[in-house]
């Protein structure tokens, strides 16, 4: 326990702080002295705690500006981005605390994980009624096809979660244990890298036992379960998450980052001969090892849950065979049972031969009659939640708050089906000091702990992710969405351990093997080079409506202004009629391009870039991120046309994909999409505005000034075309600029090379024949380009109209041949039948 | 002792060439007290690279395998050689009175085997629905429950059988029972189901069978409901008697004219042939079975 600590005195740095009556708190004893771990901290904090602090919140809450868009994106498109709820204030834990709570946890681990191994092999705690069977032949949550796999070798339960809580005595209470896909590691990291920011020098002041080496270990343990003895290949261990729409889908891409995991999605994996592969445009890449994020039931439609679209057919069969390391182990989910707390104690006794160390909140579970009275008859006093995990929400229900007739049903449906009940009594949380308006208060908290394996034994993660419920009250046993965190700073006894941490190396080439880009990201870098162009590009023809309708040109040149608005149409997938007056179609083209229902508009493509950068959004730099938020704003304002920094965004997007980005295989997937865009589009200009479709027997005029000015312009070379051929505006010369010449990036020549360049560099292992085919449509292109003869174009409009044609057509095989080559085996499977 | 050969043929046709295609199988029939599988031989085409087999969880034999090779169809046949025993069933007066069947029941899951207790629970397909429970009293309220359980379960099952309509085109798989019970119609995987739902909220474990049928009778006796497909009927747990095979179908006790294939929880646990492809556009499923006297 902590040493004893001076009673108050006039000095006390928290003059305004008391615990609130009948719970534990962490900071002040019931005598009013400071525990040693908050003398100690508020002492850090210097002479004036409360200053010291509202600096740390608000960098702390800079912090989280900064990073926000990272955590909120993905609570899907519609939510309004709101701060990751971080509370700069610690949870602090003595190292007295500490050893009790993870010689607990490590006891609890090894009994969950014997369970496991014998419920899903030979299940004699079920034949010796050592764990009552109906808790298991009732529970959904036990899968049967996943039997055997408790016999495999290595761990069922890699790693595992704890909620935890202080009670009024000052003892600690499970909750609840997590052992299918424990979320909240990736958020622990995080929080303790920002709090760590603001509040440096306490950190290191208190000597906190640092938590980075427990994901070293976890890493590495994954690298050794993973390794085939005498065979010489690189484990290659990937990070399976549900995908975006998943509201924990941001931990999933910060912790596969740091760990340096390829964060994957179940069309992403492939099974064949019982062994899991990952697909990338480098052809099939066997997986050795799977973090799972993915629950259990959900992993393979062909064994398990059939509408499951998150997972892997056959992920359990190779599972069976033994040839893939999933932590966890698919079926886990089976132990999250309220009901088995009532039972932990014996189990631990005649498993392990040990005393519980860390006692559960007290559970009757009313499948057994004793029990199932005691619940009925004090059923006001206590929780009650259903016996198993159920797939959706939580029914945990307070008597005490129910209508008399709501209560009756309950207690009848406790009749009716007893063992689907357990009662738990309600415990009243202890209270740790958050930062609230300027002051330090009490608040009532739920701390989940972590637990992995490594080399034979559980290690815990010194450190955790602290909960609570911001507006003070309390959650009473599971905290609902909308909590707030904390970091939790376990005090060292002595000096932190101070291992050098190291990234393995193993994992790291894993992930930047240039082969390795699977296929599916590759897919979406592809057409987010597309929908960049696209955007850019129409946001750049749109511009210049004004300045033709109002313009000179319009009464100058009538015939140029009608084909740029019926161009602009086009670009945007609409016509008008021949007749039309132009101020209509003016108000048409600026209709399409504001409504997101419009396909082909302004508005859909920049709501389609958005949504390509929301899935690949984790695997840019932060720098993209802040662009994606004010894209979002520009989306959500309703007229993209007239938003002041949409082409400015655009522009920094695409020079931040030029230059911040790694130049490998799956950026050049981005730059092939737009350099194929930008090449279509060059093309549909001059073909729009050079070969306008006329009514029969309307001869063709060779192109006005104004014209050719036109195509200029909206092509986006009038600027360098004017510098170099100093204004004159001739066919031919215009012609070679952008169909020929190779030192105008915005002309055909430069995209075909460069097209070119980065079909080259694609790897071929996959399919060496259309590689090589697709390389053949690239060098068509470039030749094309490169022998054209501009005057012949500009004289023969029979010859231009070829030139344009073919020019389409090359573009068009280039995509599909990519698309099919490198994208399409990445096969999602249909539903069963 | 019949010996029966049977041949269960499933052919896919999708109407664009599938990429992938990901099969799980239960076809290869059981052995057991009254039956044994002589011969097994299952033939894939296109043939594939990684066909395995498992024991499931319930003890039935569990193919798989994967292609991945494009193809537009996909066949997949067993042929088996099964004897095939009537089984032995306990004289009814054996069998203590239906009303205390669910009492020991309940002791033998505590006392005996704990894994009937996953009989008695609700599964994928067998909710524990009022309707049905409301349906076990209209159908078998007025029998008397000092009768023997056996007796019970054949005089149930019969009031059960006529008060339903074999209709094949009724239902689909996926029909929930409790449109099965409103319309009283069904095919004989619905009648499984629903039985099994009565007899689990009565308190007697219930389980599911996959099986086939004799296709032709022998002279004289005539050709039974569901031979010429796979079968379905159910299995419930009588104290003194054990697990009994009962097929609602036919009102009657599975015979040496039933071969068990697999036996779970229920259809989920044993679908014969469940699979998942990539691609292929429309597709059509056909089956065929083929059960004669192997001699």
């Amino acid at each position: 326990m902590a040493a004893p600590t001076p009673a108050p005195t006039a000095l006390d740095p928290l003059p305004g702080y008391a615990g609130l009556p009948g719970r534990f708190d962490e900071c002040r004893a019931p005598d009013g002295s400071l525990r040693a771990p908050w003398a100690e901290f508020l002492r850090q904090l210097g002479p004036d705690p409360a200053a010291t602090l509202k600096r740390a919140a608000e960098a702390c809450y800079r912090s989280v500006l900064e990073q926000d868009v990272s955590m909120n994106v993905y609570a899907g498109a519609r939510s309004e981005p709101k701060p990751w709820p971080l509370d700069v204030v610690p949870h602090l834990l003595s190292a007295s605390d500490w050893a009790v709570l993870s010689d607990g946890l490590r006891q609890r681990a090894r009994l969950f994980n014997t369970l496991l191994g014998d419920l899903y092999g030979p299940q004699k705690f079920l034949k010796g009624r050592v764990l009552p069977p109906q808790l298991v032949m009732a529970n959904r949550q036990f899968l049967r096809s996943c039997s055997g796999l408790g016999t495999m070798p290595g761990v069922f339960l890699h790693h595992y979660a704890v909620d935890i809580a202080r009670s009024p005595d000052g003892h600690w209470w499970v909750l609840q244990d997590r052992m299918d896909s424990p979320s909240g590691l990736g958020y622990s990291l995080q929080n303790r890298f920002i709090v760590r920011t603001a509040l440096s020098q306490e950190l290191h002041g208190m000597q906190v036992e640092r938590i980075t080496p427990f994901f070293h270990d976890f890493g590495l343990s994954l690298t050794e379960l993973s390794s085939t003895p005498g065979r010489r290949e690189d484990p290659r261990v990937v990070f399976l998450t549900p995908g975006p729409a998943n509201e924990t889908y941001f931990e999933h891409a910060y912790l596969a980052r740091y760990l340096g995991y390829p964060l994957v999605e179940g069309a992403d994996l492939t099974t064949r001969d019982r062994q899991v592969y990952l697909r990338t445009v480098g052809g099939l890449k066997r997986v050795s090892a799977i973090v799972r994020r993915v629950d259990s039931g959900f992993c393979d439609p062909l064994e398990l849950n059939s509408d499951s679209v998150l997972g892997v057919p056959g992920l359990v069969h190779a599972a069976q065979g033994g040839r893939v390391v999933i932590a966890n182990q698919l079926g886990g989910a089976a132990l999250e049972s309220a009901s088995l707390l009532a039972f932990l104690k014996p189990l631990c006794r005649s498993i392990l031969g040990e005393e519980l160390r860390l006692p559960s909140v007290a559970t009757w579970w009313c499948g057994q009659k004793a029990a199932r009275d005691y619940v009925l008859d004090n059923l006001d006093a206590l929780v009650i939640k259903p016996s198993f995990r159920e797939r959706r929400g939580s029914t945990t229900r307070y008597a005490a708050l129910l209508s008399p007739r709501e209560r009756d049903a309950l207690a009848e449906s406790i009749r009716a089906r007893p063992g689907d009940y357990c009662g738990q009594e309600r415990v009243l949380l202890g209270t740790t000091p958050a930062w609230s308006g300027g002051d330090l208060r009490p608040v009532p908290f739920v701390m989940r702990l972590f637990v992995s394996w490594h080399e034979g034994e559980y290690r815990v993660m010194p450190g955790g992710l602290t909960r609570f419920d911001p507006t003070g009250a309390d959650a009473i046993v599971s905290l609902q969405k909308g909590s707030a965190t904390k970091d939790t700073w376990v005090i060292s006894e002595g000096r932190p351990r101070d291992t050098p941490w190291v990234m393995p190396a193993e994992s790291q080439a894993g992930f930047h093997r240039p082969e390795s880009t699977p296929s599916r990201l590759a897919d979406n870098l592809f057409w987010l080079g597309r929908y960049m162009e696209r955007t850019a590009q129409l946001l750049w023809i749109l511009e210049q409506l004004d300045p033709l309708v109002g313009g000179e040109v319009a009464t100058l040149d009538p015939e140029v202004t009608r084909d740029s608005l019926r161009l602009m149409l086009t670009a945007q997938q609409d016509w008008a009629d021949e007749e039309a007056p132009l101020a209509d179609i003016a108000a048409q083209i600026r209709a399409n391009a504001c409504d997101p229902d419009h396909p082909g508009g302004l508005a859909s493509n920049l709501g389609n870039l958005i949504r390509v950068l929301d899935q690949v959004k984790v695997n840019l730099p932060p720098e993209f991120w802040g662009i994606v938020r004010r894209l979002r704003a520009v989306a959500a304002g309703g007229n993209p046309l007239g938003a002041p920094d949409l082409a400015q965004q655009l522009a920094s997007l695409a020079a931040l994909s030029s230059e911040t980005l790694a130049h490998d295989t799956g950026w050049r997937f981005l730059k092939l999409g737009l350099r194929i865009e930008r090449a279509r589009h060059i093309v549909f200009l001059a073909d729009e505005l050079l070969l306008p479709d006329r009514p029969e027997g309307v001869p063709d005029a060779p192109p006005s000034e104004f014209r050719l000015q036109t195509l200029l312009q909206f092509t986006g070379c009038l600027f360098t075309y004017r510098s170099l051929f100093h204004g004159v505006f001739q066919p031919a010369s215009i012609l070679s600029w952008l169909f020929g010449a190779p030192e105008n990036p915005r002309g055909l020549r430069f995209q075909a090379d460069r097209i070119s360049e980065h079909v080259a560099a694609l790897p071929e292992e996959l399919a060496p024949r259309a590689v090589s085919a697709l390389r053949g449509t690239a060098f068509r292109l470039v030749s094309n380009a490169k022998l054209t003869d501009p005057s012949l174009l500009a004289s023969d409009p029979s010859e231009a109209q070829s030139f344009f044609t073919e020019a389409e057509a090359i573009l068009s095989e280039l995509n599909h041949r990519l698309t099919h080559t490198y994208f399409s085996h990445s096969e999602v499977p249909g539903g069963p039948r | 002792m019949p010996r029966y050969s049977v041949t269960h043929r499933t052919r896919y046709t999708h109407s664009t060439p599938v990429g992938s295609a990901w099969q799980s199988l239960h076809l290869q029939p059981r052995n057991e007290a009254s039956q044994h599988c002589e011969s097994f031989e299952l033939h894939v085409a296109p043939h594939p690279t990684d066909l395995a087999s498992r024991l499931d969880y319930f003890g039935n034999k569990h193919h798989l395998f994967t292609l991945h090779e494009a193809h537009k169809e996909l066949t997949i046949t067993s042929r088996s050689i099964v004897r095939r025993d009537e089984p032995a069933l306990t004289m009814p007066g054996l069998t203590p009175p239906f009303a205390e069947a669910p009492g020991l029941a309940e002791r033998a899951v505590i006392e005996e085997d704990f894994s009937l207790g996953q009989y008695l629970h609700p599964t994928p397909y067998v909710p524990l629905l009022s309707e049905a429970l409301a349906l076990a009293g209209e159908l078998g309220g007025d029998l008397d429950r000092g009768v023997s359980s056996l007796d019970w379960l054949a005089l149930f099952g019969d009031r059960f059988h006529r008060a339903f309509t074999f209709d094949r085109e009724a239902t689909q798989v996926s029909t929930p029972l409790s449109e099965v019970i409103a319309e009283r119609r069904g095919v004989c995987q619905d009648f499984a189901h629903l039985l099994i739902s009565c007899l689990r909220q009565l308190g007697l474990p219930a389980g599911y069978v996959s099986g086939y049928l004799l296709t032709q009778p022998p002279e004289g006796r005539e050709r039974l409901i569901g031979a010429d497909a796979s079968h379905a009927w159910v299995s419930a747990f009588i104290p003194g008697a054990g697990w009994v095979d009962y097929d609602p179908t036919n009102a009657c006790f599975a015979g040496s004219s039933h071969i068990v294939i697999a036996r779970g929880r229920d259809f989920s646990d044993v679908s014969p042939v469940k699979g998942l492809f990539s691609g292929g556009g429309a597709r059509i499923l056909e089956t065929g079975v083929t059960v004669e006297f192997a001699d």
